[in-house]
């Protein structure tokens, strides 16, 4: 520590802190253009200088560090008159219009210039006489060069934070320019429009085209949660008259304050959207029409035809989905919907096709299915990073970006992925395996670890059970017939193994394509596998790390949408939990386990399922084999939906409830790390959609089961009464700042960052003993090409929020087919072509995207876009554990259309 | 009032002539990476500052070209703008009275043809082109890019090893380049401003006197990729590949054609100016990553390359430039006439030649040329003399060496062109006759030339002449192998890689001729980098220093510190060092001297660093 006065104030500070930072502490206030926390501290501006004792020239206090004794004067005459100067120039040097400039009221350089009472330059500018430039061609954002203070900023926030260097600096003779991507040419450049430039711009130079919609004292700021991924990013509903017209970044603890262009720019047009569902509808049989009803009629309609379906084929004839994307206390009463009036556990959620062999196979060996360490955790301060099956850049991108960060301080990384997919051009290590094939990658990297003798030995003795099993099994993958089996140089594959046992810390990252394989679940447990091998559980910086594909798809699973599991993943085997929740419910439930999602299309055309309630998911384009899940819905006696819009699957349902979306209620969000993070209503909008809870409630009551009305926070407290692991986590606890990882298991428990500390939530960590096994369709003659399937940067999943930003559309919107150049050539298919995909299952077109991205005889696309979506050609092929489909292997051939 | 009077002192002449050292300082810390247009206006403004206002068109002419030129930095012009440049520099370049005008249209003329390429950039797109920023004086003009001021910083907070590891990060050569770089880092310095620039090379000695480099451990290497190269040479530019690629897990296999490693370092250079315990401090640190193997004593030619390619997974020639060239007189294959090179080797070898009671003359003026004659001068001879074809101030030694050498007792005979070789009987030379030179016009690049001075031809009496005229690339093997050559060096691209010959990267002084030592090492890490990427790797080499916080800068005049040498009268009747030790407190003075580029001003930019 180090004492210091700072305008006559005795202050003591921690050596290393900055003059600026030492005086925040102490309240003192000091004015900064250029400087950014933890972005930007190069002393541009000059505004922050101060007067030092002893010292002639005045010093920037964001980059000079405080010294023991140091005498301080923030606001002596010198530094004052040095700052109106400062701002004079500056002022020179920006075009005044403040009148039309969007960030009027919002400008650092206005609050300053009023308060030293600078209104206009004396000088002239020097850049003024340079052509004024904007830049203005990209959907969102727009530079416009003579209101830039070149204060580094937005560079900086490209470069160092974000990781993407886009936004450069260049040269005009002596003048720095910032070389923004937003030209005419903005399609070929490297950014991916989140946005984050110009979050950081202090005037109106580089700003999101839709600030001109508003005025910062026309609006109110909402703090809530990001509807997309499942980073959980933080950030503020900017509501003009009940209007969201904008976002802006909140300091959250996984995002840091960043954003991706989905959640800036794509998560609040879809809310407004003309195509939102406001009144009830119910199908006219005759006329095969929607008509509208009022909500009387169809909750009527709704129960009873529930209730005679019940009454005439059994309670195990109906069947629930939850909506991941919807709040935890939506799908807790979802579920409890379904156990109670339904009086069935075929309730499920869509982690089925995403993550559900992480949530089994986690939950197998480890005792729990979720990420095991924090975001920041595994990505700040960490030796080496693992990264199997995931594109966090596309997926994830707000933790992909603090990957770049930590690979440009130095982190190590190992990309496992069939793709070049741009991580791995960072990547010490690029591990191009051939699709389908990570179990025997899995064993390969364990055999290395066990001959060279790399296994953590006390970890494995006192805390693992099962080694010596799977260290027979994995005695046969050898380097070379690992190579064999998934197109790898067994030097590489020996290299990450001991890159990966070595290091002191080194969390595996992986997303789906792990887990959605007919092999998904074995495929997770030898990611379990690996890191209990090398002792690299229970610490910072380590751990098996799904990173959950929707919003609160982990909430979905938590809050007990499953079905073998009641919340907090309390197993409906064991009696003990069944007689809780009947006695807490009041009612006896059924103690036989649900069918899957995945296995109620099958059971529907088999004719064992005849009433659905889907809660805001699209099968239709969502799940594997189109053609098979029409022909499901076709043969259903009932179906109901809660949605937002007319989508595909909606056109097969007999009623339709209109719902609210996260931005109309209150709730609560999990993401991936386990953190339970408030959502709250922002805007109110004309029709009659309800409160899904609201909704759930009044159906549970029609048919027969008294449920009293519960508002969010209380349908919380009814969760956490219910549940262990949520035990401690209300509304009450996280509107007051705190920020919760469950377990949580008491109200003045902080938590649980770290998962698996001393001792995993299974007892014991259990080694899966998994063989390879091949996908389940190999490409053939017929089929010669391995396709893969998976999402971009610009959609989420079914387009249903992203598709109704008109600029997201104009970025990518249209289907797309990633090949070789090998297998192009052999076809003369040239990049840009229309191509015909077909399968044993299906035919679609699209358009071919030609390179080096996926190695010959393997393709790629996206299933966003209904112009072409894949998931009409992919293989419902399902995991023994978790019955997840094979999204990501099936056999295809392509030509030219 | 008389006419003749005595100028009175502190005249504005002499007033000015203080101004006019801070002019030519500031020139002389030119930053790099700066829009060759606004130099060219700089110079354009000078230039019409001095006009005495005489003659049209240097005082009306050079105001109007710089509205021009003006016109185009601000991206008003189009391409007539330039035309009409031209023609009216042309018009004052012809016109002019004198050279205050005709120079200043001249540069302009010449600018605009060396920097078309940016004229055109600023006119379509009123921008610099691309790569045009400033940067760190010294660590962009380092090759290596070394961390400079970091490493200085590091010096001044006492941690030498620390720093030697910060060097190390770019440049495993920590001690070679302490004693012999021509540390082109210091060149524009930005103290250059205040008073003179750094002395680096100085501050990096102090660093590896106060640890011997071996004794600090170099990185973790990373864990054994499985992957073999191989380094065709163990001079300075393979051994800093190996070094690089050891880090990186790579397994590397050196081959050496001599007993030990080193290259020009260690059979090129005296030990004088570079001791050889010295120098096995820098490879025993780079062997010590314990991923390098070396093969002693093997000569790759046809019959053993083609397997080294097969065997490996990438090969890396850095085989140097180890044969010296011939010059063309008359009596060459005289007796006791000597290659520099081959002296030099000897030397090496700890094979000292015995000249005692005899004459050397050495001809050249290259740094070989000085070590060659103070090796002489070492090896007992009773006089040396270097004759050269032009001036003492053309040499292409460094000043330093050419001191030293005089300071030895060393005559330098400049403007003398060897004609002819005398020999006796015996065959052995007894005297070396030159032709008188004079410097006429300069060539095309710039460089003087000498002329027939059309004097009586000089006999210089000697008994041994060493020929250190340069040196070439014993290239003849590698290009039968398929390795392009032109000029008689290798070719590659900008990556080291050697076009047509997959997995073969190149560097050093066999791809640049006989160079710097710096830019060896540089060319070894560019090569290690990409040999990396070539396999399908982006390895990281991190080193885990922090640098210490920018101290304010000192804005005082302060001396430059020098390293001193050991008495010429002693110093050259052995081959110990030559330099002294600096002090601590000189050590310290002069790490405060440094202006931290990397804090202050656009080090901390984006892109501001190489």
């Amino acid at each position: 520590m180090a004492n210091l006065i700072i305008d006559g104030k005795k202050i003591e500070a921690r050596e290393g802190t900055s003059i600026l930072n030492a005086s925040i502490y102490a309240g003192i206030k000091i004015p900064t253009l250029c400087y950014l926390k933890g972005v930007n501290d190069i002393g541009s501006c000059r505004l922050c200088v101060v007067e030092v004792e002893g010292i002639e020239q005045l010093v920037t206090s964001c980059n000079t560090h405080i010294k023991e004794g140091m005498v301080l004067y923030t606001m002596s005459n010198k530094v004052v008159k040095a700052r109106k100067m400062m701002l004079d120039l500056i002022l020179s040097n920006h075009r005044i219009s403040c009148f039309s400039c969007t960030k009027n009221g919002e400008c650092q350089l206005q609050s300053y210039c009023l308060e030293y009472g600078v209104e206009k330059s004396s000088y002239e500018g020097s850049r003024n006489i340079i052509e004024r430039q904007v830049i203005d061609s990209h959907p969102f954002l727009s530079y416009d060069s003579s209101l830039c203070i070149h204060c580094q900023r937005c560079i900086n926030t490209c470069s160092k934070i974000t990781g993407r260097k886009a936004l450069k600096s260049g040269k005009t003779g002596m003048f720095t320019v910032i070389d923004a991507p937003f030209g005419a040419d903005w399609k070929k450049t490297l950014c991916e429009s989140c946005g984050n430039c110009a979050q950081a711009c202090p005037t109106g130079a580089l700003s999101e085209k839709r600030r001109k919609e508003y005025r910062p004292w026309e609006v109110r700021k909402v703090l809530t949660t990001c509807p997309h991924c499942a980073t959980g990013c933080q950030y503020y509903l900017v509501v003009k008259d009940n209007k969201i017209v904008d976002t802006e970044a909140f300091d959250g603890p996984s995002n840091k304050g960043l954003l991706c262009v989905k959640g800036r720019s794509g998560s609040f047009d879809f809310i407004h959207s003309k195509e939102r569902l406001k009144y009830p509808l119910i199908k006219n049989k005759a006329t095969g029409e929607f008509e509208r009803a009022s909500w009387e009629e169809a909750l009527d309609l709704v129960a009873s035809k529930f209730l005679k379906i019940k009454k005439k084929y059994g309670p195990d004839s109906l069947a629930g989905f939850s909506c991941s994307r919807s709040p935890n206390e939506d799908i807790y009463m979802m579920q409890k919907f379904v156990r109670t009036c339904f009086g069935t556990n075929n309730v499920d959620n869509c982690a089925r096709v995403c993550h559900s062999a992480s949530v089994a196979g986690l939950a197998m060996t480890l005792g729990s299915g979720a990420m095991t360490n924090p975001i920041y955790d595994i990505t700040h301060d960490v030796d080496c990073i693992m990264l199997v099956g995931s594109n966090p850049e596309e997926a994830h991108p707000v933790i992909g970006m603090q990957i770049r960060q930590a690979v440009a301080n130095g982190t190590r990384l190992i990309v496992v992925d069939p793709r070049d997919i741009n991580l791995s051009k960072q990547a010490d290590i690029h591990l191009k395996l051939k699709p389908g094939t990570n179990v025997a990658f899995a064993n390969g990297i364990m055999n290395v670890i066990i001959s060279e003798g790399l296994e953590d030995k006390q970890f494995i003795q006192e805390r693992t059970e099962g080694f010596e099993i799977l260290k027979e099994i994995v005695k046969n993958y050898t380097p070379e017939i690992v190579g064999e089996i998934c197109h790898i140089d067994p030097n590489q594959l020996r290299e990450a193994a001991r890159m990966y046992a070595t290091a002191k810390k080194s969390p595996i990252i992986y997303c789906l394509g792990v887990t959605e394989h007919s092999t998904g679940t074995e495929g997770v447990m030898s990611m379990s596998n690996m890191a209990m091998m090398v002792g690299k559980l229970g610490r910072a910086g380590c751990g098996v790390n799904p990173l959950r594909g929707q919003n609160n798809v982990q909430g979905a699973c938590d809050m007990g949408s499953l079905p073998g599991d009641f919340p907090g993943y309390q197993k409906l085997k064991n009696p003990e939990v069944v007689e809780k929740f009947e006695k807490a419910w009041g009612v006896t439930l059924n103690h036989k386990e649900g069918l899957t999602a995945t296995e109620v299309f099958p059971a529907a055309i088999e004719g064992k399922i005849k009433g659905l309630f889907i809660y805001g998911e699209d099968p239709i384009v969502t799940d594997p084999d189109t053609h098979h899940i029409i022909k499901a819905l076709e043969n259903l006696d009932f179906l109901v939906m809660e949605e937002l819009f007319m989508t595909e699957t909606a056109q097969f349902a007999d009623v339709i409830l209109p719902g609210l979306s996260y931005a109309e209620k209150e709730g609560t969000f999990s993401n991936t790390e386990r953190r339970v993070q408030r959502v709250r209503k922002a805007v109110e909008l004309d029709g009659e959609m309800r409160l899904e809870t609201d909704v759930l409630i009044d159906l549970m009551n029609r048919m027969g089961y008294p449920q009293k009305h519960l508002n969010s926070a209380e349908i919380m407290d009814e969760i956490a009464s219910l549940t262990p692991s949520f035990a401690g986590i209300s509304h009450e606890r996280l509107d007051a700042g705190e920020t919760l990882q469950w377990p949580c298991t008491s109200k003045d428990h902080p938590g649980t960052p770290i998962m698996h500390v001393d001792k995993f939530s299974r007892g014991l960590g259990w080694f899966f003993p998994a063989e390879y096994r091949p996908s389940a369709e190999l490409p053939d003659d017929e089929y010669p090409i391995i396709l893969m399937t998976g999402r971009i940067l610009y959609h989420y999943t079914t387009r249903a929020m992203t598709g109704k930003t008109p600029g997201l559309m104009e970025i990518e919107g249209k289907s797309f087919i990633e090949m070789n150049e090998v297998d192009a050539s052999s076809l003369s298919i040239l990049n840009g072509d229309r191509v015909k995909v077909s399968s044993r299952r299906g035919e679609i077109e699209s358009t071919a995207r030609v390179g080096d991205k996926v190695s010959p005889g393997e393709s790629w696309m996206p299933f966003h876009f209904t112009d072409g979506n894949p998931n009409w050609l992919t293989n419902a092929a399902l995991d023994k554990y978790a019955k997840i489909p094979e999204y990501k292997v099936c056999a295809i051939k392509i030509e030219k259309a | 009032m008389s006419k003749h009077v005595l100028e009175i002192s502190n005249n504005a002449n002499e007033r000015f002539g203080k101004f006019l050292t801070r002019f030519q300082r500031r020139i002389s810390a030119y930053p790099p990476g700066i829009c060759p247009l606004t130099v060219q206006l700089s110079l354009l403004q000078t230039s019409r500052n001095q006009t005495c206002g005489k003659c049209v068109p240097c005082r009306d002419g050079l105001l109007q070209v710089e509205k021009l030129l003006k016109s185009i930095l601000d991206g008003n012009a189009t391409m007539d703008t330039l035309d009409k440049m031209e023609t009216l520099s042309e018009l004052i370049r012809d016109t002019s009275d004198c050279a205050i005008g005709y120079e200043a249209a001249e540069v302009i003329l010449e600018g605009m043809e060396v920097f078309e390429d940016e004229y055109i950039s600023h006119i379509q797109k009123h921008a610099c082109q691309k790569d045009i920023q400033q940067k760190i004086p010294c660590t962009t003009l380092c090759p290596a890019h070394v961390d400079v001021p970091g490493y200085i910083s590091l010096i001044g907070e006492e941690d030498y090893a620390g720093a030697i590891n910060l060097i190390r990060k770019d440049n495993p050569f920590p001690t070679a380049c302490a004693m012999i770089c021509e540390h082109p880092c210091e060149v524009l310095c930005r103290r250059n401003l205040v008073d003179t620039s750094l002395n680096i090379r100085g501050l990096k000695k102090f660093a590896v006197d106060q640890i011997p480099v071996d004794e600090v451990p170099v990185p973790k290497c990373n864990v054994s990729t499985g992957k073999k190269i191989a380094v065709i040479g163990g001079g300075p530019s393979g051994l800093t590949t190996a070094y690089f690629l050891a880090l990186m897990g790579h397994k590397v296999v050196v081959y050496e054609e001599k007993e030990k490693l080193g290259g020009m370092l260690r059979y090129g250079i005296p030990n004088y100016r570079f001791p050889k315990v010295r120098l096995d401090e820098d490879i025993n640190a780079i062997l010590s990553t314990g991923n390098v193997d070396v093969k002693y004593n093997v000569n790759i030619c046809k019959d053993n390359i083609d397997d080294i390619y097969k065997q490996y997974d990438a090969v890396y020639v850095a085989i140097g430039a180890q044969v010296g060239k011939k010059l063309r007189i008359e009596g060459l294959e005289c007796g006791n006439v000597i290659s520099a090179v081959d002296v030099l080797r000897e030397i090496g070898y700890e094979k000292y030649p015995d000249y005692s009671g005899k004459k050397v003359v050495v001809i050249g003026g290259g740094n070989v040329a000085m070590d060659c004659a103070r090796s002489a001068m070492r090896c007992r001879a009773d006089e040396v003399t270097i004759v050269y074809r032009r001036r003492q101030d053309d040499m292409t030694a460094l000043a330093s060496e050419v001191e030293g050498a005089i300071m030895e007792g060393i005559e330098l005979m400049t403007l003398q062109s060897p004609i002819k070789i005398e020999s006796e009987e015996s065959g052995n030379c007894v005297a070396l006759w030159t032709q008188p030179q004079m410097i006429g016009t300069y060539d095309s690049a710039g460089r003087p030339r000498p002329i027939d001075a059309k004097k009586d031809m000089v006999r210089i009496p000697c008994d041994i002449i060493l020929i250190a005229v340069g040196q070439d690339v014993a290239y003849g093997e590698f290009e039968d192998f398929g390795i392009p050559v032109y000029r008689k060096c290798i070719i590659t691209t900008p990556e080291c890689s050697v076009k047509g010959k997959e997995g073969v990267f190149s560097g050093g002084d066999c791809v640049t001729g006989p160079s710097t030592v710096i830019k060896a090492i540089a060319a070894g890490k560019v090569a290690a980098y990409n040999i990396d990427e070539y396999l399908g790797y982006h390895h990281k080499v991190n080193c885990d220093v922090v640098i210490p916080e920018a101290k304010l800068n000192d804005r005082i005049q302060t001396g430059r510190v020098r390293i001193t040498e050991r008495e010429a009268r002693i110093r050259k009747h052995d081959f110990e060092h030559v330099e002294n030790s600096i002090s601590y407190d000189e050590a310290m003075q002069e790490a405060s001297r440094c202006l931290r580029c990397d804090h202050y001003g656009c080090g901390v930019l984006e892109g501001g660093r190489d």
